[in-house]
């Protein structure tokens, strides 16, 4: 029988809303305080009432207190998968009222892909935006990449952590406890953040030219993007607005290191680096860079595209670094990117659609869901060839030698279905609204594996099923399903439950 | 030969695409029509108009880098009313340095740019840079110097935004008082 949720259940779900949206509110003074600094009262308007909102729902839902009951896995379940639903909706104010949406789908859109780090957008006239406003689109990339239920973690004590943390598509604890485990993300993130600030901000300056102001501006709004493998760009043209192989190098280093698991950080902080050429998850993602670099190569050498070895080697590596950590900056027009056919189509595709770590700002089906799902399939083939009775057994590198067990293999060949599922619903839209079958697939993988490159179907004019579908793929994408899931399951169980 | 027939190829093209017109110094091609069909006009000395915008960088090698936008808030800002009209159309801009000097304000927040006439040639996946595409600039001519547009508080926004913060206070102060169970 189907069991309704009561109303301690409401009540335990809106208190944990309630800490979350206060986090998000005191995140949100950080673009409120860029506004009065820049003087930008129009936008600092609509920052006061996003806060405003923010605030008020997270002391409303903090007067709930519940009385004894702990946060069980549905709860943090549907308390992670509200908060992206609800963090977006409300982060999105200040895009509405900046008068640069076509409607509050089209800002609301941009916020889903801020906080899910895909970094498709619907902005228009981006070159003359409010710097607090592009700074809050960026800073939407922070918290989502490193994960705002994982702030509350960080500040908050109390029960249900473990759940949270799982239903944000974090695998793996890397410390006994889930605080310091989130504690270590966070001191990750601002490590890099001060060192990639840095050195792409003198980069900006000495090489590039700009002013010492402008250099920082473009060096937090790259990092954030880059080191959250999000994609938003401070200017309408990605990375090709910088036209430097240094700076685009520097991105590609942060984009590496933010597709890269949490875990392999500490691995190389701390742990026994020996260990990291061990790891399933490295070895996995080390041939499909490989594979998916020298199928792109090989498609836009036979192409004629670039006449080049120079122009090929950069322009290819740094676009499947792109596609395949997750980011998808692009130094190229979208325009030009819907020309690259064949071969270098296919190796763009899968690289998008294969995704970086586990645990990491990443999207994607995930390295260790492929490393295992392949170690599962040779089990099978190695079972057909023995006698039968024997037995195959398989034990891999993943925080510690591991047994590979086949609940393990059906799990991480489940979500990578979905994953498949999941692009062809986006693509299956896209056609039915007349778009060819490459582009359609293109930016349906970019918008389920949360990359955000596009080759010009994700647009202000594009249909509204379409804008809803790819929302949809970026929310159930980010949190890997089963958040998305239960969140399905507590409303069915509401609705027709006893 | 090959480049006199790429010239004759492209000016061909000109009279066939819709938005080309005849600029002060040669045939003023569309930004749009740059990044779309960007290859045949490789190589090729074209005119391109439109707003500077984002910075201005002025690297050690002697050139200047910015961006130069064709679109519809080049000549009629979203801050001063004009139509959403989509993304904007940028392309890439190299230029000597000496050129670049003394140009009015590049346009951004509450700032338009100079609309600017460039002549110079396009280098399409230019293999002296790595397959970067710009053009490659040798004269400028300032159509108009650009200027700084207003945008003032909405202020029943603000007004919101002040309620409903009061509110959020109010109910903290309640909730440390007495933390309500229902």
């Amino acid at each position: 029988m189907l069991i309704r949720p009561d109303r301690e259940d409401l009540r335990i779900v809106a208190f944990a809303l309630g800490r979350i949206f206060t986090i998000v509110a005191v995140a949100s003074l950080l673009p409120l305080a860029w506004a009065v600094l820049g003087r930008e009262w129009h936008p600092f308007a609509s920052f006061l009432l996003m806060i405003g909102v923010f605030a008020s729902l997270g002391q409303l839902g903090l007067r709930y207190r519940p009385s004894k009951v702990r946060l069980d896995w549905s709860h943090g379940m549907v308390v992670v998968a509200l908060t992206w639903l609800a963090v977006p909706a409300i982060g999105s104010i200040p895009l509405i009222f900046s008068g640069h949406y076509g409607g509050p789908v089209d800002a609301m859109f941009d916020a889903m892909s801020g906080l899910t780090t895909t970094g498709l957008a619907l902005v228009q006239d981006l070159d003359h935006i409010a710097p607090s406003l592009n700074f809050w689109r960026h800073l939407l990339h922070f918290l989502g990449g490193q994960g705002i239920v994982i702030a509350a973690l960080v500040l908050f004590a109390g029960g249900g952590g473990l759940t949270l943390y799982y239903g944000e598509a974090r695998d793996e604890r890397i410390l006994p406890s889930v605080r310091s485990t989130a504690r270590f993300i966070w001191t990750v993130a601002f490590v890099h953040l001060v060192a990639g600030v840095t050195v792409l901000g003198i980069i900006a300056h000495q090489v590039l030219g700009f002013e010492w102001k402008r250099a920082f501006f473009h060096a937090l709004m790259i990092f954030f993007a880059a080191f959250d493998t999000g994609g938003f760009a401070p200017q309408s043209t990605s990375l090709g607005y910088y036209h430097s192989g240094i700076f685009e190098f520097t991105t590609a280093v942060l984009m590496v290191a933010g597709a890269m698991s949490f875990g392999l950080h500490y691995a190389l902080w701390r742990g026994p680096r020996r260990v990291l050429f061990k790891n399933l998850e490295t070895r996995t993602i080390l041939a499909t860079v490989t594979f998916t670099m020298v199928l792109t190569m090989v498609g836009l050498g036979v192409a004629g595209i670039y006449t080049s070895v120079q122009g090929l080697t950069r322009q290819g590596f740094f676009q499947i670094i792109s596609a395949h950590s997750g980011t998808g900056f692009s130094t190229l027009p979208a325009s030009e990117l819907a020309m690259w056919g064949g071969l270098a189509f296919g190796g763009m595709t899968i690289a998008m659609a294969l995704g970086g770590m586990a645990s990491s700002t990443a999207g994607g089906i995930k390295a260790l869901r492929i490393g295992l799902t392949v170690k599962a399939i040779t089990n099978q083939t190695k079972q057909l060839l023995l006698p039968e009775g024997a037995i195959v057994s398989t034990r891999y590198v993943q925080s510690g030698r591991k047994q590979l067990t086949p609940e393990l293999a059906q799990s991480a060949m489940t979500v990578a279905l979905l994953y498949v599922a999941l692009y062809l619903l986006g693509a299956g839209v896209a056609l039915g609204y007349g778009y060819g079958f490459q582009e359609a697939l293109f930016e349906s993988v970019s918008a389920g594996a949360n990359v955000g490159l596009s080759v010009g179907v994700a647009g202000p004019s594009m249909p509204m099923l379409l804008k809803l579908t790819y929302m949809f793929q970026m929310w159930a994408g980010r949190l890997e399903f089963v958040a998305a899931f239960a969140l399905l399951g507590f409303v069915y169980a509401w609705v027709k439950g006893k | 030969m090959i480049r006199l027939a790429a010239v004759v190829l492209v000016m061909a093209l000109m009279l066939l695409l819709p938005g080309t017109a005849l600029a002060q110094d040669g045939v003023l091609v569309p930004a749009s029509d740059l990044l779309e069909k960007g290859a045949l006009f490789d190589n090729v000395e074209i005119t391109v108009e439109g707003e500077l915008v984002g910075d201005y960088g002025f690297r050690d090698d002697g050139f200047m880098w910015t961006q130069l936008n064709d679109d519809s808030y080049a000549r009629d800002a979203l801050v001063d009313g004009g139509p959403r009209a989509g993304a904007n159309v940028g392309i890439g801009v190299r230029m000597p340095s000496i050129l670049g000097e003394g140009l009015p304000p590049v346009g951004g927040y509450r700032l338009e740019g100079p609309l600017v006439q460039l002549t110079g040639v396009w280098r399409y996946h230019d293999p002296d840079r790595g397959g970067e595409t710009y053009l490659d600039v040798s004269e400028l001519f300032i159509v108009d110097q650009g200027r700084r547009l207003e945008e003032g508080p909405d202020w029943v926004v603000f007004a919101l935004g002040i309620l409903l913060l009061a509110t959020s206070l109010v109910m903290w102060r309640r909730n440390r008082l007495s933390p309500a169970t229902e």
